[in-house]
């Protein structure tokens, strides 16, 4: 999870030592840290680190991990020969790493040559059958070759194995809102909540993906994940606050005709949309008609 | 900084003073043989000035204190870490040539 304040130090970071200044090695280390794919200028600043034989002798042992570091940026940016330079330099370092393999194999899979990174992945998985990343490299090689289906398989059998990884199930769920598979997906999203609950992205993602699937329960728990967004978020989600909008006036327009006792839900439709009104007048004021008729059409259709 | 430890130094120093006056005056009390009640009043607010440096110390000394609220504006989750061990290789960059030319130096 990126923070706000991690990401200001990441972009003060990067303005530094685009702008040629000093700092590359923090950058670096804070892009490995936070899981940023920013290959481009991990590769340039990378490489004038590794280039530079001062400043490479001055990180110590850190250097191997810098080269993998550039080895995987560079071979994200198609520059496949610095990616197999870097690799030569740490397997003369470290000849028979499981790492370094793991290095070799994604560099064939950088290639495109799918069958021989097939095998180099499998001959892994034989010395240590339980290893994370092989897996998911294998499960990301049917999916980059479009094998989706495929790829959900290969998924699922990992997830039997290691529930706990929730990168994994995010990853799931995602491929599975690609292929409108709804159901799937929200049971994806569910395990994420159950295992990270503070994280108001997911509530998001769930009420979204609950909002799609229609049908009056669905809709009235996507509201409570709505609400439940706001609450985590401290009212400021503009989606979410759209998102229980939106909801209410789909639950009355299904409800229509039955008895009414929603009234809570009135009120949380207008104190979302104040909310709303209040922050478009003060971010951007000149869509505030807009919005106000939006919201006056949603609230008379219910 | 330097100030606040200081203080803080200080605090503590009246503190121990006034537990020796406190221990003195048991002392005292025990010769005239009288019933030791509490400490005698000044110790009392000598022990709350040394409370009251300490205390500004103990919160100026650490620094900054960071929030504690989810949703502030340092700590609000702006995006979730790309998944990095599900990266793919064969995406639309393959057709953009690196502008500049890039080689690792042995």
């Amino acid at each position: 999870m990126v923070t706000k304040t991690e990401e200001n130090q990441l972009n003060r970071l990067e303005s530094q030592v685009d702008n040629g200044g000093s700092g590359a090695w923090e950058y670096l280390c804070l892009v490995r840290k936070l899981k940023l794919r920013r290959s481009d200028k991990v590769l340039k600043h990378g490489l004038s680190i590794l280039n530079n034989p001062s400043k490479r002798s001055a990180l110590g042992p850190e250097e191997w991990t810098l080269y993998e570091q550039v080895a995987v940026a560079a071979m994200d940016c198609q520059s496949l020969d610095v990616a197999k330079d870097c690799i030569k330099v740490l397997q003369k370092k470290f000849p028979d790493s499981k790492r370094v393999g793991r290095l070799e194999a994604l560099l064939l899979e950088a290639k495109g040559s799918w069958e021989l990174a097939e095998k180099a992945y499998s001959s892994l998985l034989e010395d240590n059958p339980l290893d994370q990343t092989i897996h998911k490299r294998r499960v990301a090689m049917a999916k980059a070759q479009g094998n989706i289906p495929g790829a959900i398989e290969w998924l699922n059998k990992y997830l039997e194995i290691f529930m706990a990884d929730h990168d994994a199930w995010r990853e799931l769920g995602e491929i599975y809102v690609s292929l409108q598979m709804y159901k799937q997906a929200a049971f994806c999203y569910e395990e994420l909540i159950l295992s990270q609950p503070t994280v108001p992205l997911y509530h998001l993602a769930y009420a979204d993906v609950l909002y799609t699937l229609g049908g009056l329960e669905n809709l009235q728990t996507a509201k409570k994940y709505y609400t439940s967004t706001i609450d985590l978020t401290g009212g400021k989600n503009t989606r979410a606050l759209f998102g229980v909008c939106l909801c209410t006036s789909a639950i009355a327009q299904i409800t229509k005709g039955k008895s009414k006792e929603e009234k809570e839900g009135a009120q949380v439709q207008s104190l979302a949309a104040k909310v709303l009104e209040k922050d478009y007048k003060q971010r951007a004021p000149d869509k505030l008609p807009q919005l106000t008729t939006a919201l006056k059409s949603l609230t008379l259709s219910s | 900084m330097a100030l606040g430890f200081a203080i803080g130094v200080f605090g503590v120093l009246i503190l121990f003073h006034a537990a020796y006056s406190t221990i003195q005056y048991r002392g005292l009390l025990k010769l005239t043989e009288e019933e030791f009640s509490g400490p005698p009043f000044n110790v009392v607010i000598e022990l709350s000035l040394g409370l009251v440096l300490c205390m500004w110390a103990a919160l100026t000394v650490p620094g900054k204190f960071l929030s504690i609220h989810p949703d502030s504006e340092e700590n609000r989750i702006v995006s979730l870490p790309a998944n990095l061990d599900f990266m793919i290789f064969n995406h639309r960059g393959k057709v953009f040539p690196v502008e500049m030319d890039l080689k690792l130096k042995q």
